[in-house]
């Protein structure tokens, strides 16, 4: 794809495609531009992985001891003061249930948060590559992700391993995993799309998310569970998207049951709305944002 | 027209214009973006108008101008980095871009480090970094600084470092925007001997304000005055008038701004 046309400032497409093969190209082009980047996308995923942790001695410890500690906060913060379905009492000794149920919400909620908070300045953190190489600026959102998701994976099997020492076992959902994990991921980088976008405009996008972030820490059900509120507010705690990654997470690695199928083919609608709909309006300004970063 | 067929021009520019947009206020362009469509709310601000080019496989072009006369933005659209305003643009093959040399460095990360990601950044592939890995350190001549973080590096070894990775990357299409003015003589000549051999096979846009480079290197010269290409031919004819021109006229202050 070494060729550049453009016809009065719009790139064209030299094939002629009709409506239907563009509708496909559309869906797949992400995929594509994936793929065609993956030496790029390893190259800058290394760089990250090793920045994350740059200058700090234990290294990746801290992504083992960060869940470790949350268990050992939540067990004591909350232990006798929440009132969950029985379902969620997994463990014999309630506090380590609470502990269980608050890490695996929390895990979704950091995921989502590292992202919220990133993706406004992620295009300025690369402003010199995009400026001044031939830079595929759409795939800094899917490396940002990919990076957290690379920590979200370890605090994930920090939890399970903690199960297996307090219950001696681990539901048969866990294959499940990938089925709600592969959509949660497709999220965050639709997300990261529009918010990146929207971020290389105006910082106020990075000033916004350090506001409305916290806030979601308490309208997410991490801290306690969604039943508590009856309707019609249970429209409202669902119409936040991160509710049903959360339920469907929790039912599938904590309790070992199918999630209820209205609730996953709501967070699978979002899912796919997210990840074309930041795909579509990224690409929409991209051209514009390499001038005004 | 001549024998050519439209396979041997690599670069194909008509009317080439690109206008940066210039909002007297900070947050217009947030209308722009939403109201677009109805009302215009910035001032355009033309770098580049109505260009012409036609550039044939193996030709050397040098590019003269004066500081913001528009070169760098005719590379940067040419390596389509940015997008014209306006006008047509058909570039055909695979272009490396030797500007900003080793801006794009991360200077915690060691030379070697930087090496992988300039070079895939460039479009390489990870196995043909590693192969090339040797070359582009005897390029370079870095010896053992090689694995120390880039910010223990001076500026032409930094240099020396970018332009060895550019300088593998295998293009069709260089494109070298004042980049080796950093380097000692040793250095630049040992650079302008490789561009010398890399035109033997490919396609050289060369923007210098050394005019004895250019003189060397290039085939036909252009000259670029506010945005508009005001002479090109022989290289030693462009020289002489622009050179004519840079005493004559006095350095214009005005040319930065906007006129609508």
């Amino acid at each position: 794809m070494p060729s550049v046309n453009v016809v009065n400032g719009k790139q064209i497409i030299v094939d002629d495609a009709g409506p239907f093969q563009r509708f496909f190209r559309f869906f797949g082009r992400p995929f594509a531009r994936m793929w065609h980047h993956r030496d790029l996308l390893q190259a800058i995923l290394r760089r990250e992985l090793a920045d994350r942790f740059k200058g700090s001695v234990a290294g990746w410890v801290w992504a083992v001891v960060a869940p470790l500690l949350a268990i050992a906060v939540y067990t004591l913060a909350f232990s006798g003061r929440l009132q969950l379905p029985e379902q969620y009492m997994v463990a014999k000794d309630p506090n380590l249930s609470y502990a269980l149920f608050i890490l695996s919400g929390i895990i979704v909620f950091n995921f989502w948060s590292e992202m919220a908070f990133r993706a406004p300045m992620l295009l300025h953190e690369y402003a010199h590559f995009i400026k001044q190489t031939i830079f595929p600026s759409d795939m800094l959102a899917v490396i940002s992700t990919a990076r957290a998701t690379l920590y979200t994976l370890i605090s994930i099997t920090v939890l399970l391993i903690f199960q297996v020492c307090v219950l001696r076992s681990l539901p048969w959902t866990l294959v499940l995993l990938p089925l709600i994990f592969l959509p949660f991921v497709a999220f965050l980088i639709g997300m990261s799309w529009f918010l990146c976008a929207i971020g290389a405009f105006t910082r106020d996008a990075g000033y916004l998310m350090i506001n409305i972030v916290p806030l979601f820490m308490f309208a997410t059900p991490v801290f306690y569970h969604q039943s508590m509120f009856g309707p019609p507010w249970d429209i409202v705690i669902y119409a936040n998207a991160l509710t049903g990654f959360v339920e469907v997470m929790r039912d599938i690695m904590l309790v070992g049951k199918l999630p209820n199928m209205a609730v996953y083919g709501w967070t699978l609608g979002i899912s796919v709305f997210s990840f074309y709909f930041g795909y579509w309006f990224f690409d929409r300004y991209r051209n514009v944002i390499v001038d005004v970063l | 027209m001549s024998s050519s067929t439209s396979s041997d021009i690599v670069v194909q520019a008509r009317h080439l214009g690109k206008a940066y947009q210039l909002y007297a206020h900070r947050n217009d362009w947030l209308k722009q973006v939403m109201f677009g469509w109805a009302k215009t709310y910035y001032k355009p601000f033309w770098v580049l108008r109505d260009v012409d080019l036609q550039v044939k496989r193996g030709e050397s072009i040098g590019i003269l101008g004066r500081n913001g006369c528009g070169k760098s933005t005719l590379l940067q659209v040419i390596c389509g980095m940015t997008l014209p305003s306006h006008g047509e643009l058909r570039v055909t093959g695979r272009i490396a871009p030797v500007l900003a040399l080793g801006s794009t460095f991360d200077l915690e990360l060691s030379g070697r480090q930087n090496v992988m990601i300039g070079g895939a950044v460039l479009g390489l592939k990870r196995r043909d970094i590693l192969r090339k890995f040797e070359s582009i350190a005897d390029f370079a001549g870095i010896g053992d600084y090689m694995d120390q973080p880039v910010k223990h590096y001076s500026m032409g070894m930094r240099t020396r470092l970018a332009f060895s990775i550019c300088a593998h990357v295998e293009a069709e299409i260089l494109v070298v925007d004042e980049a080796l003015a950093v380097g000692d003589a040793a250095f630049q000549r040992k650079c302008l001997d490789w561009i010398d051999s890399f035109r033997q096979t490919g396609t050289l846009l060369f923007v210098s304000h050394s005019m004895a480079e250019v003189r060397r290197l290039c085939s036909r010269a252009i000259w670029i005055e506010e945005g508009r290409i005001r002479e090109q031919g022989d290289p030693n004819e462009v020289i002489r008038s622009y050179h004519r021109a840079l005493l004559v006229e006095k350095d214009d202050v005005q040319r930065f701004t906007a006129h609508s």
